[in-house]
């Protein structure tokens, strides 16, 4: 495969920025969907080009010095897993712009401009394979999601988009350090300086196990926040409701993703003794906020907070299969990771045409809306179901594979050399626990399609017809949930692509982890001050240079 | 005991003047300045006593200098004398700016950056 | 006495065999199966495609009956693959292959359930009813419905043809997660059906409430699957049924010796039980059923008589080996099953409307079913599958072109003598078979597949006393079946038209001439009637069912065993005579020996002097006929009206407990006084917690740079003097420190 893919992919929506911003307010809109449509090609060569019998080799590696001292380089490359977490944000890219064309009227090349920035942001951190590069990306995707919130966001929207910024901005700045300590030690027993991630994850695993507790913490301070998990959850519900649709896709969509998916590329290679130790703590708080935000949705008027509640209800299975650490609960962890953000997104899609129509969110004044808008109520209910986790669409074959992951991974049966055990952290009650999940999840969201979809109808009295949009949805709005729905179809019926194709990363993540976790680390006889490799540094820069 | 400059030339006539006291009168000179900024409340007295500071530290470079024969200590004080003038300029301005808000030289009437 | 020698042998064969077992079973490939044609996928897809095609007709906005002709044909097509895979069955299951569908591979174990087949009798048994139903059903909705035509006529034969598609997932399915997803299926269908009426707040509640109280049926369902994936590393009935350690388990459970078989393996089927219950309505999860009613007839026939809620015995006999290893889940699948059938039975004796009297008895059969299965006798549990199907279904859609006649009205004291209205006769007839079946009236199909389950339980060591039971709940249910048949169609001509609450466009017009009150009944059409001679004749022919298709050298006595004997459900039951005769022949000493204890040979024949198989035969029949004579007597015995018989004096005897019958003996309430308010209330709590607990400690968090700068604040005096004294003062400290240092003499 080649890099250059990768590279359009963030060039491509960064200069679509620049002409959006230096273009007119009218064009804004047309010129960032082309654009956006545009990045679907380079999207389509990567899925094309890409060899998935290589195994969990990144492919369309690409890197460039950046600041030799420090060892720093901009280096790209994307392994199965990180393909189709890019596909999966280039497919949004095109299906937000087009979402937002009656909702946002105001500043609308500063809001298209920053959409644009935010898509090569989240490519940039998928495909980074430099620790500096994925952290700069990781932390920009802040900044383009603040603006969107602030700017165009609701009522409450200063109140959510601060918060949404301080406190994942602290948890990331505790990422920073807790990686800042993991190179410096890398460091410390290589003698050179590296920011590569793949030298990182080989090395740092020979950490004590004390230090990789604390390395564990920080790591999770920043990406458990991003998850969200509960108890640091309560940004996310705040920051869904108040963001606009767009937004909201996004963040549900691929921004929570991050999260765990630092947890799976950092998390779990560079501290695997550590995490396999504290994994039931991680389990439990997964399994909490299964149940806990699940009942929150059951009692919520905001249908945007319901759903909003619903994904950390949702990421909490996300969590409960890393938690697991074998291999069907990384694999179902990763599926959720992609079925969560088409079922999700699709879901927040549908709010935010109602939204349009009717400006409310509350449940109390709006209902039965089956007999105005049919198509609208049937992909409500579509989305409803595949987040349900119903056999056929996509949450299910994630979810199920998560909970016989947390069935799996208990260590009594491990020794028992019971089929499929690998792990030793979790235990069949996780799983039970988790699963009530299932039944909350229908309960609440049943709750709320009966009540906005079914029954007679009530709207709002001051409501009246929207001056551009249909009473039932237009055709550009269908079109924005049709490749929704697709997905969402197709990764429910053959989920056995996506599994073959993340399979060998996961075995690799799970059989190295499970390796460094069991041995006993060896004790490194060699180690370098800091003075030290700052010479040596110093020294072969020297020599390199005539 | 080294030989100072001025024993050079009147070799008799003055007592030796040492290093000491040339510091004497630098500290003295920043020290009224201090107690100067410190205590009065005219702000054009106070940016004076600034200056009695500023002089009373170059003072102390230039002995410095003097004795260890090194150039940078006078250099040094050709450019705070520089910025000295261009705040002068500046601050007497503003001064004067201020005084024509509340028509008083005191610095107490300023006081709207409290907590 | 069981011979404790062979016992302890037996043990520590499992227990050597089951460290190694593991290794073999993942040896054995699916493939050792055989493989089937490709067309026996037609009867998957058809009902998918007729399902697609509906969707299609929606969007173009087809307004004729072609989505009614669509998914008759394709359910006629796929009952006719049906027919052919049956007839080209050779006897022994095998697998067909449609595409892969989850596969996780570790290392050199998977995690295999692939979109695949798994065709052996029992599926043929259940498909052959379950596609055929549908068709006639599909036939009798496309009248019954086409006052819908249009949109919702779509909507309809869209989710009919998704529900056949998933229940065919659900029985033909060759792993538990197949059977999961068209357990799932069936129950959106389930839930898209009931509230196909989604303007009327209670179709949409009862809607919401079939998919939730299902739901938790599935989580024990989903539970019991990983497990059993866990603990036996598969999901297919092909590898599963052939695993050594499952047989090792079974050969442990024949002679009761339950320690031999770890506590894992024995919570499997426990999990599935609750499934099951869930799905099949049984107490404590049977609730959800009757508000179901609320949907359109035809797919209260269909989906909550005769097919989907039937999955839940499927899943027992499918899965019947697994249930054979713990020592408790027969016992309870047993119990529930009576108490569910005695207590269904309890309330449809005091309920009103006859749609809810069918769903109530229909909770009470299907309490039967279970009790069949857990005295040990998947046969007599599977064979009342059928009969019920067929008669339950043709009450159903007798029920349903009453009501489609009289605009609604479903109040059996506001109906009366429809026998003697003009055009109701076929309707009548069918009715009269259905009740004979359901009553048990000797040589119907009823009365043999009932008398199966309730020998059996004699049979059974330890279980007499459900035989006891569901002997007085067939009196029961003679009873309230003949209530209603003598009540609504017998006995003097008097109608009261319906409100019409079912209908949303409504059909008044062409109703101005005649009948009482100027209301004319609407008398069903060719259709409706051709579906019910057509079922009526089929109920009658299932008793036939009990003579026909033995085969002597499987010792099964008629069709329906046969086809039990042959599949996965298989169990012979220890305890009968001819495998008691066996035993002593072949001089083992396991002779009466098996799970569920020992029989004494003595009491081999423990009613009334004779084999409870024959003896059953003269006692149900005259409880059958007891209880249709007091309903004869009660109901129609010198009743004038339609509102009141010989019945109410007595009813007031009783005091409130008639009421209470009524009220369904307030079970809703109790749930929702039990789980539903106080779950309301964690999570009004958890919600305030979440605001001001969680949230709030984040927001401390945000407030605590505040708070400090609130504390150091005065020290700003904005004065210019006042930061000079501090610079001043700071820089003495800093100088007197340096002092010091410098007087102790320095940094070392």
């Amino acid at each position: 495969m080649s890099p250059v893919w990768t590279l359009l992919l963030i060039a491509v929506p960064l200069i679509g920025a620049l002409m959006v911003a230096f273009g007119t307010e009218d064009r804004a809109y047309g010129s960032s969907l082309r654009t956006m449509l545009v990045t679907l090609i380079p999207g389509a060569m990567m899925l094309w080009q890409f060899d998935f019998s290589m195994g969990a080799v990144h492919q369309g590696a690409a890197s460039v010095n950046w600041i030799p001292d420090l060892g720093i380089k901009l280096s790209i490359g994307t392994d199965a897993i990180s393909l189709l977490l890019i596909i999966l944000t280039v497919l949004l890219g095109p299906i937000v712009i087009a979402a937002s064309k009656t909702a946002i009227k105001d500043d609308r090349r500063k809001y298209y401009a920053w959409l644009l920035i935010l898509q090569a942001a989240m490519v940039g951190v998928f495909a980074a394979r430099d620790l500096m590069l994925f952290y700069i990306c990781f932390e920009f995707t802040l900044l383009p999601m603040f603006i969107l919130i602030r700017c165009y966001g609701s009522t409450n929207r200063v109140a959510a988009s601060t918060k949404f910024f301080l406190y994942t901005f602290t948890g990331s700045m505790m990422t920073l350090a807790g990686l800042i300590y993991v190179v410096y030690f890398v460091a410390q027993q290589t003698g050179t300086w590296t920011l590569d991630i793949a030298t990182l994850t080989a090395i740092a695993p020979r950490m004590p196990i004390e230090h990789q507790a604390w390395v564990l913490l920080a790591m999770l301070a920043g990406f458990a926040v991003k998850v969200p998990l509960f108890p640091f959850h309560t940004w996310l519900p705040l920051a869904h409701t108040e963001a606009p649709t767009a937004g909201s896709v996004i963040l549900a969509g691929v921004l929570l993703k991050l999260g765990t998916y630092g947890i799976l590329r950092f998390a779990i290679p560079i501290t695997p003794a550590a995490f396999m130790e504290y994994a039931p703590v991680l389990g439990v708080l997964s399994v909490i906020g299964i149940i806990y935000a699940g009942l929150i949705c059951w009692v919520q008027d905001d249908i945007k907070k319901l759903v909003a509640y619903s994904s950390v209800s949702h990421l909490g299975f996300c969590v409960l299969g890393l938690a697991a650490l074998n291999v069907s609960g990384l694999s179902g962890s990763v599926l959720y990771m992609l079925s969560h953000g088409l079922s999700t997104g699709g879901l927040f899609l549908m709010i935010g045409f109602m939204y349009e129509r009717y400006h409310t969110r509350d449940m109390r004044q709006i209902g039965g809306l089956a007999s105005k808008m049919p198509v609208w109520t049937f992909f409500m209910v579509f989305f409803t179901m595949a987040s349900v986790g119903l056999p056929g669409l996509n949450g299910f074959p994630s979810e199920v594979l998560c909970l016989i992951a947390s069935f799996q991974s208990d260590a009594a049966w491990t020794a028992a050399g019971e089929p499929g055990a690998w792990g030793t952290t979790l235990g069949p009650w996780f799983g039970v626990f988790a699963g009530t999940g299932m039944v909350i999840a229908a309960m609440y969201l049943l709750i709320m399609v009966g009540k906005i979809c079914f029954g007679p109808l009530r709207e709002p009295k001051d409501h009246h017809a929207h001056e551009e949009l249909p009473t039932d949805l237009s055709r550009r709005e269908i079109w924005t949930l049709i490749p929704l729905a697709v997905a969402c179809l197709v990764f429910g019926l053959k989920p056995v692509y996506l599994l073959d194709a993340i399979s060998d990363p996961i075995n690799q993540i799970v059989s190295t982890a499970t390796a460094h976790s069991v041995q006993p680390l060896p004790e490194n006889h060699e180690t370098h001050t800091m003075m030290d490799m700052i010479q040596t540094q110093i020294q072969t820069q020297t020599e390199a240079t005539p | 005991m080294e030989i100072t400059l001025a024993q050079m030339a009147f070799p008799e006539a003055l007592p030796a003047i040492t290093m000491a006291h040339y510091l004497f009168v630098s500290a003295a000179m920043f020290v009224m300045g201090l107690i100067g900024f410190l205590t009065r409340k005219n702000m054009i007295v106070m940016f004076l006593c600034t200056e009695l500071m500023f002089q009373g530290a170059g003072l102390a470079l230039i002995a410095f200098g003097r004795h260890h024969l090194a150039a940078d200590g006078q250099t040094f004080v050709i450019f705070v004398l520089c910025v000295a003038a261009a705040e002068a300029a500046m601050a007497l301005a503003l001064v004067v700016l201020l005084f024509r808000h509340k028509e008083t030289l005191s610095a107490q009437a300023w006081k709207e950056l409290h907590g | 006495m069981i011979n404790t020698t062979l016992l302890t042998n037996q043990i520590s064969t499992i227990l050597a065999m089951a460290p190694d077992t593991t290794a073999s079973v993942l040896s054995q490939t699916p493939t050792e199966i055989g493989t089937g044609p490709k067309w026996i996928l037609l009867i998957i897809g058809l009902p998918m495609l007729t399902s697609l095609l509906c969707g299609l007709y929606a969007i173009i906005g087809n307004k004729t009956k072609l989505p009614a002709w669509t998914t008759v044909a394709g359910a006629g097509i796929a009952f006719l693959a049906t027919v052919a895979m049956y007839l080209s069955f050779d006897g022994t299951p095998y697998t067909v292959h449609a595409f892969d569908w989850i596969q996780v591979y570790f290392g050199d174990k998977a995690m295999i359930a692939n979109f695949s087949f798994y065709i052996d009798t029992l599926t043929i048994y259940w498909m052959l009813f379950v596609t055929g139903l549908a068709t006639l059903i599909a036939l009798y909705a496309s009248e019954y419905m086409s006052h819908d035509v249009g949109t919702s006529y779509c909507r309809f034969f869209g989710a009919f043809g998704l529900f056949v598609f998933s229940m065919a997932c659900l029985v033909m399915g060759d792993n538990l997660l197949m059977l999961y997803l068209g357990w799932e299926g069936v129950g959106l269908c389930s839930y898209l059906l009931i509230g196909y009426f989604y303007k009327k707040p209670e179709a949409v509640a009862a809607a919401k409430k079939a998919f939730i109280v299902n739901r938790i049926g599935d989580l024990g369902l989903a539970l019991g699957i990983y497990l059993t994936f866990v603990h036996f590393g598969t999901l297919e009935y092909a590898v599963l049924f052939n695993d050594p350690t499952l047989l090792g388990y079974i050969e442990a459970a024949k002679t009761g010796n339950f320690e031999a078989i770890p506590a894992i393996a024995q919570w499997i089927p426990i999990l599935f039980m609750i499934g099951a219950f869930g799905k099949s309505a049984q107490f404590p999860l049977y609730v959800w059923l009757p508000d179901a009613m609320e949907g359109p007839t035809p797919v209260s026939a269909l989906i909550h008589a005769a097919t989907m809620v039937t999955a839940g015995v499927y899943l027992i006999a499918r899965t019947y080996p697994l249930f054979l290893t713990s020592e408790f889940a027969l016992p309870i699948v047993a119990w529930v099953g009576t108490i569910t059938a005695l207590l269904a039975a309890t309330i449809a004796m005091a309920q009103f409307d006859i749609k809810r009297i069918m769903a109530y008895s229909t909770v009470s059969q299907l309490g039967y079913m279970f009790a069949g299965l857990g005295v040990l006798t998947p046969t007599g549990g599977v064979y009342h599958v059928l009969t019920h199907a067929f008669f339950k279904a043709l009450l159903f859609l007798c029920c349903g072109a009453v009501m489609h006649g009289f605009a609604g009205q479903l109040d059996l004291r506001k109906l009366s003598g429809l026998k003697n209205v003009k055009g109701w006769g076929i309707v009548t007839i069918g009715m009269l078979i259905g009740c004979i079946n359901l009553a048990g009236v000797p040589f119907t199909a009823g009365y043999f597949s009932k008398d199966t389950i309730i020998a059996e339980a004699f049979v059974t060591p330890g279980t007499s006393m459900i035989g006891w039971i569901l002997l007085f709940t067939a009196g029961l249910t003679a009873y309230y079946t003949f209530r209603v048949f003598f009540r609504v169609f017998m006995g003097p001509v008097e109608y009261h038209p319906g409100d019409e609450h079912h209908d949303d466009d409504g059909h008044d017009d062409g109703h101005d001439g005649g009948g009482v009150g100027g209301f004319h009944p609407h008398a069903p059409g060719w259709a409706v009637n051709s579906v019910l001679i057509t079922l009526s004749v089929l109920s009658i022919a299932a008793s036939g069912l009990y003579f026909v298709g033995g085969n002597k050298e499987a010792h099964t006595k008629h069709y329906a065993q046969t086809m039990v004997m042959s599949s996965t459900a298989s169990y012979d039951s220890p305890y009968s005579k001819h495998a008691i005769h066996a035993a002593q022949e072949s001089n083992d000493p396991n002779a009466g020996v098996g799970p569920r204890g020992t029989i004494d040979k003595a009491l081999e024949v423990p009613i009334i002097g004779g084999d409870p198989h024959k003896m059953m035969y003269y006692i149900s029949a005259v409880v059958g006929i007891v209880g249709i004579a007091l309903a004869w007597f009660l109901h129609l015995f010198g009743r004038t009206n339609a509102a009141e018989c010989k019945m109410d004096p007595i009813a007031k005897r009783f005091g409130p407990i008639p009421k209470m019958a009524e009220n369904k003996w307030y079970v809703d309430e109790f749930y929702a006084m039990i789980f539903v308010t106080p779950l309301r209330i964690i999570s009004h709590i958890f919600h305030w917690i979440d605001k001001l607990l969680v949230d709030g400690i984040v927001n401390l968090f945000g407030y605590l740079p505040r708070i400090f700068a609130w504390i150091i604040r005065p020290s700003q005096s904005g004065i210019l003097q006042g930061y000079a004294v501090s610079m001043a003062g700071g820089l003495t400290i800093l100088l007197l420190v340096v002092f010091v240092i410098v007087m102790q003499g320095g940094v070392s």
